[in-house]
C-alpha cells in the first residue's frame, strides 16, 4: 500500500465514523405528537417508575407509582383534587356510597355494578381481600401508621356482593375516615391473586394470617419483576381505565386503554406514554423540542414563558396540598431552651418575609403559608387566625421583642444578657451569654432553595439572629435531622429543611397527627404541646366541623416550626388542545381525564 | 515467564486494592449519621416502617457482619437489591453499563480517530496558521464545560434547526439504542469534541518531542520524506503517552459521563452512581464503586501492557 493511500485510509476512517454518526441524523427530526390517540407525559426528574401494585412498602408507594397503580386498579373511594376541588370523585371510584352510622362507629359502603377486565364482578370479597392482606402485613405496608388503618377497624362484614360494613374501635370524624382512611382501600382481584405461591391455585388463603402473609409475599415478589409487568398474567386482571402495554426498567411506561373498563372515567386517549427524565434540564430541552405534550418547567424558566407559549404550550401552575416549613430541634442541648420560648419563635417568624420570598425568589410560584393547613387552595379548613398571618414581617418588631426579653445586640448578634424566667428575661433554661445563632441543614440541588435561604439569612441578620446554612442531599437531611433526645450525639442539629418541593403533602383531610402531635412520626423537632395534642385528636374523632379550624389557629399561633412559602408542586406546560382535567393538588395524575380537543 | 510473573503480581495487587476500596467505601457509607432508612422511605415513614426496612436490609446487624454478608453475596455475584429502584444491582449494572460503554466508547473512538491525525498534522506544520487555528479551537473546546457544549448543540441542532432529537435513545437494550442512531449524535459529539481537544494536544506534544530525536534526523539524512518519517517512525513512538492516558480513561468509560447522561436523558452508569449517592442507596453505590475500581485496575494494567508492547524499553525496565 502506498503512503498516500494509507493516509487516505486513516483520514477516510475518521470521516466515515463522523459520517456514520452525522449521517444517522437523516430523518432525525425532533418528534412532535400529532396523534390524537397518544400523549407523551413527562414524569418528574430523576423518578423511575418501579411499582404497579397498589399495596407495598413505603419505598415503593410514592405518588407517581401510586398514580400509575390507580390507573390500573381503581380505588374504592377516590378522594382527590382531580375535579377542581378536593372531594370524592365518584366517577373514578368503585364505591358509589358510604353511609356512616349515626354514632360514628361504623360505615356501610355500596359498590357500583363493576367488573374486572376478565369479566368477573368486583365484589365485597375483593375489598375483604385487601383488608385481610393489610391486616396481616401492616408493618410492611407503606401507608401504615400506628393506630390508623387497619388498627382502628375492628371488623369487616360483607353484607352481600355489593355492600359491606366496617366497624371502628371508637367514633370518628366521618370526613376524616372517608378522606384519609377509606380512600386507602383498593379492591384487589381475589379470584386471580389469592395464591400462596406463583404456582399455587387460587383459594381463600387470605382468610388466615399465615395465608395472607404468603399471598402478600407472592404478589410483592411478582411486583418486584418489572420486566414482567407487561407479560405476567397476574397484572392482566385490572379494574382501572388503563392497562400496561410496556414497562421498561429504564422507566419508560406505555399504558393502553382498557377496553373492558365499565366505570365512570373511561380513557379518552388510547395510548399514554410516561417518559422518565434524568434531570429537569433534560426535560425542559425535550419540551422546547416539542417531544413532550404535558411536561413542566422550573420557576427560574418562567421568565421565558413566552418561548413556551409560542411553541404551542400553556403554562399552568400546579399547586400542591402541602405546607413548607423548617422544624426547630427543641431538644438541641444548646439552642433547645431558646426555641422553647414563644417570643423567640415569634421573633424568628416575624423575620421571614413570605410575601417577598414568594414573589421574588419563587417568581410568583409559591404561596405564603402561615400555619399547618395548606393555603394555595381555598378550603374550609383554614382558620382566620392562620389566614391573617399572626406574625407579619417586621424585623424592627422582632428585634424589639428580643430586646424586651433580656437580649442585647452585640456585634450584630443578639446575646442573652438577662437570664431568668421572669416576663422580661430570656426564659427558662437560657443561660446568660447565649448567642441567638442557628444553623439549618438544607436540601441541596435547588438554586431557588439556596436563594431563599440566603434571603432568610439576610432578614434574620437584621433582627440580630445569626443563621448559617449547610446543605446536603434531601436523603441526608432527613437522616441527619432525626427525632432525638438532648443526650444523643445526633441531636446537635438546630433547623432542618427538606421542602424544596414542599415539606409535607397531606391526604385530603389535613390533620397533623404525624407532624405536631407529641411523639408524631414526622415530628422531627420533638415539639410537644398538650393543647395541640388535644386539638389534633379532635380533628380525627370530633364530629364538629370546626375542629380543623381550631387546630389551624392554635398551631399557627404556637409556631412549632418556621412557616415558609409553599412552592407549587409543578409548573406545568401543557400542549394547547389537551383538555378535560384539573391538576390534582394531591399531586396525582389521572390520564383517563385527559383528552385532545378537536 | 517474566511477563507471566509480572501479570500475576499485578492481578494480585489489583484484588487487594479492590478489597481495600470496598472496605473503605463500606465503612464510609455506614459512618454517615442516621442511616439510609429515613432518606429512602421519605419524610412520612413511621418508626415501624423504618425498623422493618432496617431489618429487611440487615442494617440492624453489626457492621462487620454486614460487610461479611456483602462479601459472601459478592462471591456469588449478588450485589444486593437497590433500595430505590426495585431491581437487583447486578441487573442495573448489566443494563446501564453497556449503554454507557456505547456512548463513551463511540465518543472515545471518534475523538481518537480525529485527534491523532490532527495532533500529528499540527506537529508537522507547527507554528503555522493551521497549527495556531487548531490549537485555539482545541483550547476553546477544552475549556468549555461539557454541559454548556451539550446545551449549545441542543439549541442549535435540536431547537433552532430541528434536525436531531435532544434526547439520547431511551431503549433499554443495545438493540433498542441502535434503533435510534440519530439520538446518539449529539451526546457522542459532546463527548468527542472534548476528547479531540485533549488528545490532539497530547499527540501534538508527543510528536513534536519525537521529531527532535536523533532517529528522525538520521531518517531525514537518509532521504525519507516527512510523511514517511511520521508514518513509519514517529507515529508509533508518539502513541506511548496517548496509550497511557487511554488506560486511565477506562474508568471514565465505565463510570460514565455524568454530565452527558444528565443532559441528554440517557440513564447510564454515571447517573446511576450519582443518584445512588444522592439517595443513600448503599447497595447500588457499592456496586458502582466495585465496577469503577475494577475498571481502574484493569485500565492501568492494560495501559502498562500496551506501553510495553509499543515501547520495548518499558518491558526492559520491568525485567
Amino acid at each position: 500500500m502506498t503512503k498516500p493511500r494509507r493516509w487516505a485510509l486513516l483520514t477516510g476512517a475518521a470521516i466515515a465514523v463522523s459520517a456514520l454518526l452525522a449521517g444517522c441524523s437523516g430523518g432525525g427530526t425532533a418528534a412532535t405528537n400529532t396523534n390524537s390517540d397518544e400523549i407523551n407525559y413527562a414524569l418528574p426528574a430523576n423518578f423511575t417508575p418501579n411499582w404497579i401494585l397498589p399495596i407495598g412498602t413505603a419505598a415503593h408507594l410514592n405518588t407517581n407509582n401510586g398514580s400509575i397503580a390507580q390507573s390500573l386498579y381503581e380505588p374504592l373511594i377516590a378522594y382527590d383534587g382531580s375535579t377542581g376541588k378536593i372531594a370524592w370523585n365518584k366517577k373514578g371510584s368503585v364505591a358509589t356510597a358510604a353511609d356512616f352510622a349515626s354514632d360514628g362507629k361504623s360505615v356501610t359502603v355500596t359498590l357500583g355494578d363493576r367488573h374486572w377486565s376478565d369479566g368477573k364482578p368486583i365484589t365485597s370479597r375483593d375489598v375483604e381481600f385487601w383488608y385481610n392482606l393489610i391486616k396481616a402485613n401492616k408493618a410492611q405496608w407503606g401507608s401504615y401508621s400506628e393506630g390508623k388503618v387497619p388498627d382502628n377497624w375492628t371488623s369487616f362484614t360483607a353484607d352481600d356482593d355489593t355492600h359491606f360494613t366496617i366497624t371502628f374501635d371508637k367514633a370518628y370524624n366521618s370526613d376524616w375516615m372517608l378522606a384519609n382512611q377509606l380512600s386507602l382501600v383498593v379492591p384487589l382481584p381475589q379470584h386471580a391473586w389469592d395464591k400462596t405461591s406463583a404456582s399455587a391455585s387460587v383459594s381463600d388463603a387470605d382468610r388466615t394470617t399465615d395465608g395472607a402473609k404468603a399471598v402478600w409475599k407472592t404478589i410483592n415478589t411478582a411486583a418486584g419483576k418489572i420486566a414482567d409487568y407487561d407479560s405476567d398474567p397476574l397484572w392482566k386482571t385490572i379494574s382501572g381505565p388503563y392497562g400496561v402495554k410496556s414497562f421498561t426498567t429504564a422507566g419508560k411506561v406505555q399504558l393502553v386503554a382498557n377496553s373492558k373498563y365499565d366505570g365512570g372515567q373511561k380513557a379518552q386517549i388510547k395510548t399514554v406514554n410516561l417518559l422518565p427524565f434524568t434531570t429537569a434540564d433534560a426535560e425542559a430541552n425535550a419540551v422546547r423540542s416539542g417531544e413532550v405534550d404535558y411536561g413542566y418547567i422550573q420557576a427560574t424558566d418562567l421568565d421565558q414563558k413566552d418561548s413556551f407559549t409560542s411553541k404551542g404550550y400553556d403554562v399552568e401552575p400546579w399547586t400542591g396540598w402541602a405546607i413548607t416549613y423548617m422544624p426547630y430541634n427543641f431538644n438541641n442541648p444548646k439552642m433547645g431552651a431558646v426555641f422553647k420560648q414563644d417570643y423567640a419563635r415569634q421573633a424568628v417568624q416575624m423575620s421571614i418575609d413570605q410575601k417577598s420570598l414568594s414573589k421574588v425568589v419563587f417568581n410568583g410560584t409559591a404561596t405564603p403559608t402561615y400555619g399547618p393547613v395548606p393555603q394555595a387552595q381555598e378550603s374550609d379548613y383554614v382558620s382566620s387566625a392562620q389566614k391573617d398571618n399572626p406574625y407579619p414581617f417586621s424585623t424592627s418588631k422582632a428585634k424589639a421583642l428580643l430586646t424586651s426579653h433580656g437580649w442585647t445586640e452585640k456585634g450584630g448578634t443578639m446575646v442573652c444578657t438577662d437570664a431568668g424566667s421572669g416576663a422580661s428575661q430570656c426564659g427558662e433554661g437560657v443561660a446568660a451569654g447565649t448567642k441567638f445563632t442557628m444553623q439549618v441543614l438544607s436540601q441541596s440541588g435547588s438554586s431557588v432553595t439556596d436563594n431563599m435561604m440566603s434571603a432568610i439569612q439576610s432578614s434574620l441578620a437584621k433582627t440580630g439572629i445569626g443563621f448559617t446554612i449547610k446543605t446536603a442531599p434531601v436523603s441526608s437531611v432527613l437522616s441527619q435531622t432525626p427525632t432525638c433526645t438532648s443526650d444523643e450525639d445526633s441531636c446537635d442539629w438546630d433547623l432542618s429543611f427538606f421542602g424544596t418541593a414542599g415539606s409535607w403533602y397531606f391526604p385530603a383531610y389535613p390533620t397533623g397527627e404525624a407532624l405536631f402531635s407529641t411523639g408524631g412520626s414526622a415530628n422531627f423537632g420533638s415539639y410537644s404541646n398538650k393543647q395541640v395534642d388535644d386539638l389534633v385528636n379532635a380533628t380525627t374523632t370530633s364530629t364538629d366541623s370546626s375542629a380543623v379550624q381550631d387546630y389551624s389557629a392554635a398551631v399557627a399561633k404556637d409556631l412549632p416550626v418556621i412557616w415558609l412559602p409553599s412552592p407549587d408542586y409543578q409548573i406545568s406546560v401543557v400542549k394547547q388542545g389537551l383538555t378535560g382535567f384539573d391538576q390534582d393538588s394531591l399531586a396525582n395524575f389521572h390520564p383517563a381525564q385527559w383528552k385532545w380537543s378537536k | 515467564m517474566t511477563t507471566v510473573l509480572y501479570l500475576t503480581r499485578r492481578v494480585l495487587q489489583a484484588l487487594a486494592v479492590i478489597l481495600i476500596v470496598t472496605i473503605v467505601v463500606f465503612c464510609l457509607l455506614h459512618a454517615l449519621p442516621g442511616g439510609p432508612a429515613r432518606g429512602v422511605l421519605g419524610v412520612s415513614a413511621t418508626p415501624v416502617q423504618i425498623a422493618a426496612f432496617n431489618q429487611a436490609q440487615g442494617l440492624d446487624q453489626p457492621l462487620p457482619v454486614q460487610y461479611l454478608r456483602f462479601l459472601g453475596r459478592l462471591l456469588t455475584g449478588d450485589l444486593g437489591t437497590s433500595y430505590t429502584l426495585n431491581e437487583p444491582v447486578s441487573q442495573l449494572i448489566q443494563e446501564r453499563l453497556p449503554k454507557t460503554l456505547v456512548l463513551t466508547g463511540l465518543s472515545a473512538v471518534l475523538g481518537l480517530v480525529v485527534a491523532i491525525p490532527i495532533g500529528m498534522w499540527q506537529a508537522a506544520r507547527r507554528n503555522g496558521a493551521v497549527d495556531y487555528t487548531v490549537t485555539a479551537l482545541a483550547f476553546v473546546f477544552y475549556s468549555t464545560p461539557a454541559f454548556f457544549l451539550g446545551l449549545v448543540l441542543i439549541v442549535v441542532f435540536s431547537q433552532q434547526l430541528p434536525w436531531l432529537p435532544s434526547q439520547a435513545p431511551s431503549g433499554n437494550t443495545l438493540a433498542e439504542v441502535f434503533q435510534d442512531p440519530a439520538g446518539l449524535v449529539l451526546p457522542v459529539l459532546t463527548g468527542a469534541l472534548a476528547m479531540i481537544a485533549v488528545f490532539s494536544r497530547y499527540m501534538r506534544a508527543s510528536t513534536l518531542e519525537n521529531l527532535q530525536e536523533d532517529y528522525v534526523r538520521t531518517a531525514r539524512a537518509g532521504g525519507s520524506s516527512t510523511m514517511t518519517i511520521l508514518r513509519r517512525h514517529v507515529f508509533r513512538n508518539s502513541l506511548t503517552p496517548v496509550v497511557a492516558m487511554l488506560g486511565y480513561y477506562l474508568p471514565v468509560l465505565f463510570g460514565g459521563a455524568l454530565v452527558t447522561e444528565q443532559l441528554f436523558n440517557y440513564p447510564g452508569m454515571g447517573l446511576l452512581f450519582w443518584n445512588a449517592a444522592q439517595s443513600s442507596d448503599y447497595p447500588t453505590l457499592l456496586g458502582c464503586v466495585l465496577v469503577i475500581s475494577v475498571a481502574t485496575v484493569i485500565g492501568t494494567l492494560l495501559a502498562d501492557v500496551a506501553q510495553s508492547l509499543i515501547d520495548p524499553r518499558v518491558k526492559a525496565d520491568r525485567a
